[in-house]
């Protein structure tokens, strides 16, 4: 081997991170396809029994397994297009008031600051039929309040709770990129008597595409993953209706004990997040070329 | 026009900060209080609920869950920088690692964390890390990894080739050249990426559920305690002032820090 004393020297600092990566990734990963493909229980977990495919089959034939996937693809699309589009707005048209006033942007980020678990918990709060304010002004107001957390309701409370915590993570990569759009392109198209609508149609947003596809892509994978406000403020909830794909995994896996299934389902789900990766690079891709080009 | 946005600034940010609103609120409620005025103007203002939390450590102990967070987040955060900021130097000035390690890392921050639990935990079992703070510590490294790495390689891609190569012509090591010349270069990159992984680790909740069970538990699973146990239902009062105490470093620190974030944050995503 040929090398440069500096490529020697890039490996040599690279070394604790690889190190590290081989130890907690590599290892979990020999680990996970073990178990997936064994009959094996929190008894037997030295000894697995390698019974192929087996698994798979059981978790593929469990509808709750695939109740728990349309849950989790709902929620991640759902969150991520209300977030994407209130976090578009909202930076838009506060724009000229929050570039002014550096503190407002310290407000709009606090929700992200409090983690999405306590979040969860909080909201039992606000949402108690006694103790709770929300269905408390609702019922001196409007006479009724909903049963928020009941079978009919507790996806859209959810979805509710995801929206008001992350639309700020949308909204300040929008609010970044839509006040480095530099001021002469905007000059330009007023000089041209552009309307304000046609410069955002036609300029602005179109600028702010990449940012746009990115926010979504974060968005849409976190909301995918959900496990901790969901968890906190409903568990796996009425009847299994807000039961994530990331709490199906943990509850074969604690409360079932089936290791095997959990195992087989979290490597399924790895493999559908490895799918939107490619997506997305496919996408990136593709953009870079048409900027290229353009 | 002005006018207008005040007022949807002001609903937005009621809105998105309600549910720590009322938590403040109501941990400055009597429990008898509650039970009566469940609405946002508190009658009669009282610290009972933090001396409760504060004082009776005989059930649940906040002292040890604040301490477990702290040493496992301290863990997670420095950890990450001291395994990211060399490894950032030299993708960004050999360009070994650019095109595998840096996207691979990158790319774990979508990968789901419940995927590394299970195999994690019987690693953990295994060499006797369970229910450990260096355990949780060491799984919030791999949580910390893909935004520290960016967050390194971006400021020291924006660091001047001249400043650390006249050192390298002296023929310092590559070591010297990090900790002498490129860390007091990007410190405030370092202490952005420090505190934004604490932040992270600090609110972390999933390893935190499944790897611990009673030494090394973290606030955030302490928390939820306070609403699982004791007969006669939740004790309102007292869970708000825990979720207040649990929530307030991260919330401090991050108002600290807000506006390099704003830019570290983006940048990290938007590059990524």
């Amino acid at each position: 081997m040929h090398s440069t004393p500096q490529q020697r020297e890039g490996r040599l600092l690279l070394a604790p991170l690889v190190a590290f990566l081989i130890v907690f990734l590599s290892f979990p990963a020999l680990v996970d396809i073990v178990y997936a493909l064994s009959d094996v229980t929190f008894q037997t977990m030295r000894a697995p029994q390698i019974v192929g495919f087996r698994n798979f089959g059981v978790v593929l034939a469990d509808p709750e397994f695939w109740a728990a996937c349309w849950f989790s693809l709902r929620f991640g699309v759902l969150t991520a297009i209300i977030e994407c589009g209130l976090g578009l707005a909202l930076a838009i048209f506060l724009s000229p008031i929050v570039s002014r006033h550096g503190w407002t942007l310290a407000l709009i980020m606090l929700p992200m600051m409090v983690a999405p678990s306590m979040v969860g918990l909080m909201y039992r709060l606000v949402l108690h039929e006694f103790a709770g304010p929300l269905p408390h002004y609702l019922t001196l107001w409007f006479g009724t309040s909903p049963a928020f957390l009941d079978a009919n309701n507790a996806f859209w409370t959810l979805v509710v709770v995801e929206v008001l915590q992350w639309t700020p993570f949308a909204f300040l990569l929008f609010h970044v990129a839509y006040i480095s759009i530099p001021a002469e392109i905007r000059e330009a198209a007023a000089m041209d008597r552009a309307t304000a609508w046609k410069i955002l149609w036609r300029i602005e947003l179109p600028m702010m595409k990449a940012t746009i596809a990115i926010a979504l892509g974060i968005r849409f994978i976190d909301g995918f993953r959900v496990f901790d406000n969901v968890f906190g403020l409903t568990g796996a909830g009425a009847g299994g209706s807000t039961m994530s794909l990331s709490i199906y995994i943990y509850q074969s896996f604690f409360k079932g004990g089936q290791i095997g299934q959990a195992v087989a389902a979290s490597v399924l789900m790895f493999l559908a997040s490895l799918v939107v990766l490619y997506g997305a690079a496919v996408l990136k891709a593709q953009l870079d070329r048409r900027r290229m080009a353009a | 026009m002005n006018a207008l946005r005040w007022i949807v600034f002001a609903v937005a940010a009621f809105a998105m900060n309600f549910p720590v609103i009322v938590t403040l609120i109501t941990s400055f409620k009597s429990a008898k209080e509650i039970a009566m005025n469940p609405g946002l103007i508190i009658q009669a203002p009282t610290l009972a609920n933090y001396a409760r939390v504060l004082t009776d450590t005989s059930r649940f102990n906040i002292y040890a869950y604040l301490l477990n967070s702290t040493v496992a987040a301290l863990i997670g955060s420095l950890l990450a920088l001291l395994l990211t900021l060399p490894a950032a130097y030299a993708i960004v000035r050999t360009g070994t690692g650019r095109r595998h390690l840096l996207p691979l890392v990158a790319n774990l921050r979508a990968v789901p964390l419940v995927v590394f639990a299970i195999p994690l935990y019987m690693m953990f079992q295994f060499v006797g890390l369970l229910d450990t703070r260096l355990g949780l510590g060491l799984i919030l490294t791999i949580v910390n990894l893909p935004l520290s790495l960016m967050m390194m390689v971006n400021a020291i891609s924006d660091m001047p080739t001249e400043i650390d190569e006249a050192a390298r012509m002296d023929r310092a090591g590559a070591f010297v050249i990090l900790r002498r010349i490129v860390r007091p270069v990007i410190r405030p990159a370092v202490v952005t990426a420090f505190i934004f992984g604490f932040i992270t680790a600090w609110n972390e909740y999933l390893f935190g559920l499944m790897l611990t069970t009673r030494n090394a538990v973290p606030v955030t699973v302490g928390a939820s305690f306070f609403f699982s146990a004791s007969g006669g239902g939740v004790q309102w009062g007292v869970a708000s002032a825990v979720m207040i105490l649990g929530a307030l470093p991260p919330a401090v620190l991050g108002m600290l820090i807000y506006r390099q974030l704003t830019g570290s944050m983006t940048a990290g995503a938007v590059k990524g």
